[in-house]
């Protein structure tokens, strides 16, 4: 569980880093802050700023492999989020192999049984939501958000989040949750940013998040019976 | 010798299949090996596997220090799609074979292209009526010994034969629920029902090999009941469904008719067809990362004899199990009910010496704490409570109602 933990938190820095800017370029800054519906900060919500205009772009578009591992029966993290064109790789730390796999029209794909790194990074070249799952486990649940935006974060434990050097323009910021309860317009904003200048977004849930699996103490000397 | 080649063809195809297998067992796989050492304190009567009664795994005579299992199991593929299982396993019981097999089973599971996925087994395998046999080796994370349900299934249900599964991976597909329905065909299971009628419930976790035998009450083992054995010629079936929310909750149904035929019986062998069939309902229900919640319920009938009134008993089972795991501890109690009541019988007369209906009337309590030691070692301690009132105790000249109680201590190594 700790190292869950450690590579969820890596993850959510590495995804909030490339969300920072990489210089002190001039652009505005968005602060999304994110609750629930009993006024609860929502963690691990995914926030992704899409300009409804051409925008010079003062983000290097994102060439780094991103990593979802495989450990303990749980693809982690649970969420990764990335810009389109990135390569992913799917390394598994269990000593059980695993057979990961998608049929999600943003991206279908298969991994032949494995354990360690045994296949090349995959490429996911077109934006959407991409749900992975293990032919072995089936309990094993991850998402790959995939967006044409370098605006993006997922929030912290106090349920928010900012993201940097956005050029002045009309953006739609849309926030999504694995355990979302709901669909509909309160998920997604329309804000406008100014140069050098901070905009704000704030989203209430109306329902309640769906309540998490676990794994139980799962690992490889577990079966499917 | 059309009796003997009959006898010899599960072992025949199951010893091609192995042969069948070496090639890939070359390849990269999973193998992995256990061994579960007890020190063990009871006072129960001789145990079912020696050819009493006693429903723990252990009797009075067999304190000290005992070798829990030896296991040894592998999963490979033969394509991408095509894997197999081997389990095999030594109890140091004196069985027929010291490391025999328990499962033997080639499954095709190809990668789901929507939510639809079909797959199918063929060998010998456990049909999916568990929710508390989860480590592999179908042996329980939760307590060293089964509940009375899995004790049986372990004991004479195993199935050999083919099962296809069609599963809906709604979770994959972004909804909350996910379903699957199987449905099986399977042969050798003729003697199924021998151990529930003759023996009542057991709570252990012995699981009975593939050419192992069982004790028959007053008998040695080795002397007796042979396994999955076929006599009719004709195949028994399970239907299966099972629901599962989120990995939440998960509730699981099978229908179990071995479809024997009773006046296939051989003398000479001593083996017997047992008309047997049952409805098994449970439930998992996992709220918490600590919590785990597991109930059963099962309820069937077995038949022998061709001669009127048919004998016939009736039987129930039912568990609740609840589990908490902080950390590297883990703390499970377990309450089994059970009985058995002969409902006919054909040689329940003082005539015959047998002055009494078949029966069994029970219930246990299993309390377990468990400490995971590092990756590879567990150690665990059980205690188990049965109190029952079984008749064919007169048989071994022991009174009817017994309280019997086993205390385990478990050192366990997985790798």
């Amino acid at each position: 569980m700790n190292n869950r933990c450690a590579a969820l938190l890596a993850c959510v820095t590495a995804c909030t880093v490339l969300a920072l800017p990489r210089t002190a370029a001039a652009g505005g800054t968005l602060a999304v802050s994110i609750s629930g519906a009993a006024g609860e900060p929502i963690a691990g919500a995914v926030v992704i700023a899409e300009p409804l205009q051409p925008v010079a772009r003062t983000h290097s578009a994102q060439k780094a492999v991103a990593v979802m591992d495989q450990h303990n029966l749980m693809f982690v993290p649970d969420v990764l989020v990335v810009m389109t064109g990135t390569a992913v790789d799917f390394p598994n730390s269990d000593q059980v192999r695993h057979q990961v796999y998608s049929f999600s029209p943003a991206k279908k794909f298969e991994l032949a049984l494995y354990a360690g790194r045994a296949h090349a990074p995959i490429v996911f070249d077109k934006p959407g939501l991409v749900t992975l799952g293990c032919n072995i486990h089936d309990n094993m649940l991850g998402y790959i958000w995939v967006t044409d935006s370098p605006w993006f974060a997922r929030t912290a434990a106090d349920g928010r989040l900012q993201l940097h050097e956005l050029p002045p323009g009309d953006y739609t910021v849309h926030i999504w949750h694995a355990l979302l309860n709901e669909t509909g317009a309160q998920l997604e904003q329309r804000i406008s940013i100014a140069d050098n200048q901070s905009g704000t977004a704030s989203f209430r849930l109306s329902r309640p998040l769906r309540a998490p699996t676990h794994n139980h103490g799962a690992d490889g000397k577990w079966a499917d019976y | 010798m059309g009796r003997l080649l009959n006898g010899a063809a599960l072992p025949l195809a199951l010893g091609l299949g192995l042969l069948a297998l070496v090639p890939a067992l070359t390849r990269a796989g999973e193998l992995d090996l256990s061994v579960d050492l007890r020190a063990v304190s009871s006072n129960a009567t001789d145990t079912r596997l020696e050819g009493a009664l006693g429903k723990p795994r252990y009797d009075s005579g067999q304190d000290g220090l005992r070798l829990g299992y030896l296991r040894l199991g592998y999963r490979g593929d033969l394509s991408p799609t095509l894997h197999f299982t081997l389990e095999a396993v030594g109890y140091g019981d004196h069985d027929v074979n010291p490391i025999d097999l328990t499962e033997l089973y080639l499954e095709w599971r190809p990668i789901p292209s929507s939510a639809w996925r079909s797959r199918l087994k063929l060998g010998a395998f456990y049909p999916e009526i568990s929710l508390e046999n989860r480590m592999r080796g179908w042996r329980s994370p939760y307590t060293l010994s089964y509940s009375a349900i899995n004790t049986w299934v372990g004991e004479e249900l195993r199935t050999i034969g083919a099962e296809y599964s069609l599963d809906w991976l709604g979770l994959a597909h972004g909804h909350g629920f996910e379903f699957s329905t199987s449905a099986a065909a399977f042969g050798w299971n003729d003697t199924a029902g021998t151990v529930i009628a003759t023996r009542g419930w057991g709570l252990n976790d012995r699981q009975s090999t593939l050419f192992g035998r069982f004790a028959n009450v007053g008998g040695p083992l080795g002397s007796r009941t042979l396994f999955y054995d076929d006599l009719d010629k004709r195949a028994g079936y399970t239907l299966g469904a099972s629901l599962r929310y989120r990995g939440l909750l998960e509730l699981r149904g099978l229908h179990y008719n071995n479809r024997a035929n009773l006046a296939d019986g051989s003398d000479r062998i001593q083996d017997y067809t047992w008309d047997t069939y049952f409805d098994s309902l449970g439930a998992r229900w996992t709220p918490s990362e600590q919590l785990t919640v597991i109930g059963q319920w099962l309820h069937g009938r077995t038949y022998f004899d061709t001669t009127a009134p048919i004998n016939a008993w009736s039987y129930q089972s039912r568990f609740l199990l609840a589990s908490w795991l902080q950390q590297r501890w883990r703390y499970s109690v377990r309450v089994d009910e059970f009985d058995l009541q002969q409902t006919s019988c054909n040689f329940c007369s003082v005539a015959t010496g047998i002055g009494f209906w078949f029966g069994d009337d029970g219930h246990a309590l299993t309390l377990a704490v468990q400490r995971s030691l590092s990756e590879h070692w567990n150690l665990a301690l059980e205690g188990l409570t049965v109190t029952s009132t079984t008749p064919m105790r007169n048989f071994l000249g022991i009174d009817t109602s017994q309280r019997e109680r086993q205390l385990q201590l478990s050192l366990r190594y997985d790798r």
